[in-house]
């Protein structure tokens, strides 16, 4: 109850109001292009480094009034909360570009994180969320048939977030939801990450030809070229695997990881070879 | 001193009351999205730093309402749900508890400015947080969220007090069924792993030692001929970014190389000898 979004707003009161700058069209704006992603719970999630640490994980939420950092993150970062639970941050470092000096941010985990991280909802461990008072420093624009967002930086102080001036808790209690749901977490046992694999390397160009697949250029030094791939051959099995087209290939070909061995049928010069092949780590 | 109240994120909040919810919503999606021209829709900025917007429910209204980025579902109280006929007569609302069953229905018309969708998935709710807001700031009668914006590419913008709409043809997943079934995962102690495979062939070995704090990764080969010797980027090499993603561990690189498609010129940014450079490099269709 107490303590989240309760604080003492006189520091806050900025004497001079807001101030917007009218003019700030002459200039042209430096537009940034920022990679989010999706959570599995249908928020924006970015990455920001904090005085170069990181990348943690933020929430874009225009229903939050201002940048909250984690306690927890604050904490290894060394930045100390004022007694109103505000913090300054040094550089704080957006995914894509932006980079905003001597940030001022909420030191504190809303309850919804904590709900959030407890039951491991969103996919993902989310540090903080980013609200009014960083985005109102750029027009946003959203697009989720991108896979970036365009963040354009404004000549614009935005005005200081106010409270309602009431009193109790802003949350209506809400804040307990987020323990009951960190102890939820605790009794169902946090899903465990997924582990990550990465698809091994081979060394092909390819291209798609008539009901098939054609290696059009074998890379010098490669796994491929060790394991005797030659330009003209055509894949006609991987894994056992029929192979009719490039994007098949990949799929079957996505199961096997780096150091482990690929087995592939190929036709060259109308007869038909195996050749097996130990993947490499790159892109 | 007086105290001075802050509301955070309505949105994730209530995220929370779904849990025990079961069963029962839909999932079909009405896409209907009128007008491929931008549409303007001012807002209002409220004290607390929440926008609000004025809406239309089945030709009622207009109710004013937040909008809000951090929301995945959308909210309408129970006394403007039965006003606009989103609820019936003899419906009964749903209760705020976190154990309590919660169902979604659908706003057959939604009117925002110039902007009209069909059956839109609604959980009509008395949330304690819109109800606060409500009382200091109101009439505010409920959230717009995910399952209306997403379905264009809209701009945001402070400054201006203004939204804008272009309806882009994405569908919205359906925030609650997701949560169900993520909710039906957390018994999986076993999740599969998940492989990361580039989409495209760039010809260069990374790596990245346990130890090694610092941004970015080191490129410890790169293969004759390929899409990346082509365009300049040598052995030895920190990658720092692989378009426009940072590329500090090897996950970080694999993630971002999967965006990039066979073809497209993607912008690489590397430190060498102290300094940083950019190339651009177009990967190939290959493996």
């Amino acid at each position: 109850m107490k303590k989240l979004w309760v604080f003492f707003g006189l520091v806050f009161l900025c004497p001079s109001g807001p101030s917007v700058a009218e003019d700030g069209n002459q200039v042209k704006e430096p537009t940034f292009q920022v990679p989010y992603r999706l959570t599995q719970t249908q928020h924006i999630l970015v990455r920001a480094k904090i005085n170069g640490k990181g990348p943690f994980n933020f929430i874009i939420d225009t229903g939050a009034p201002a940048l909250f950092v984690a306690t927890a993150v604050a904490q290894k970062l060394g930045v100390e909360p004022d007694p109103d639970m505000w913090g300054v941050f040094d550089r704080f470092e957006i995914e894509g570009g932006v980079v905003l000096p001597k940030t001022r941010g909420r030191i504190e985990t809303p309850f919804q994180l904590e709900g959030m991280n407890g039951l491991g909802l969103a996919g993902a461990e989310l540090h903080g969320i980013i609200g009014y008072n960083l985005l109102a420093k750029f027009r946003l624009e959203f697009d989720f048939t991108k896979d970036k967002m365009n963040w354009t930086q404004l000549k614009y102080e935005p005005p200081p977030p106010q409270g309602l001036g009431g009193k109790g808790t802003a949350s209506g209690g809400l804040d307990a939801l987020g323990s009951i749901m960190k102890f939820m977490g605790a009794l169902i046992g946090k899903r465990a990450e997924p582990a990550l694999n990465y698809r091994g390397f081979l060394g092909v160009e390819l291209a798609d030809v008539d009901g098939g697949v054609e290696i059009k250029a074998v890379l010098a030094n490669s796994p491929a070229d060790k394991a005797g791939f030659k330009a003209g051959d055509r894949i006609s099995h991987c894994q056992d695997k029929a192979v009719a087209s490039q994007a098949v290939l990949l799929q079957l070909v996505s199961a096997v990881r780096a150091g482990q061995t690929a087995r592939f049928k190929i036709t060259r010069d109308a007869s038909a070879q195996e050749i097996r092949v130990k993947l490499g780590e790159g892109l | 001193m007086a105290r001075r109240i802050f509301l955070a994120s309505v949105s994730t909040a209530f995220l929370a009351a779904t849990l025990a919810g079961t069963g029962g919503w839909s999932t079909a999606f009405g896409t209907e999205v009128d007008k491929p021209i931008p549409e303007k829709v001012p807002f209002e900025l409220l004290k607390t730093m929440h926008m609000a917007i004025q809406i239309k429910i089945n030709g009622k209204g207009p109710y004013r309402v937040i909008f809000d980025t951090g929301a995945p579902v959308m909210l309408l109280n129970t006394k403007v749900a039965r006003e606009s006929g989103v609820l019936g007569k003899n419906a009964k609302p749903s209760l705020f508890s976190i154990w309590g069953n919660m169902g979604q229905v659908k706003i057959k018309d939604l009117e925002i400015a110039g902007l009209k969708v069909e059956d839109v998935p609604v959980i009509v709710l008395d949330h304690p947080t819109v109800e606060l807001l409500n009382k200091f700031l109101g009439p505010i009668e409920g959230i717009i969220g995910f399952p209306f914006f997403a379905r264009y590419r809209m701009t945001l913008d402070y400054q201006a007090r203004e939204l804008t709409f272009v309806a882009n043809g994405f569908e919205p997943p359906d925030a609650m069924q997701n949560l169900t079934k993520m909710v039906m995962a957390l018994a999986d102690e076993n999740p599969k792993p998940i492989t990361l495979a580039p989409a495209a062939q760039w010809g260069m070995m990374l790596a990245k030692e346990k130890d090694d704090v610092k941004p970015g990764i080191s490129i410890k080969e790169v293969l004759p001929e390929s899409a990346a010797a082509q365009a300049g980027v040598k052995p030895g090499d920190r990658m720092l970014t692989l378009d426009g993603r940072w590329t500090d561990t090897l996950a970080d690189a694999f993630l971002a190389s999967e965006k990039v498609k066979p073809g497209t010129a993607a912008r690489v940014v590397i430190q060498r000898a102290g300094k940083e450079i950019e190339i651009t490099v177009k990967p190939r269709s290959g493996l």
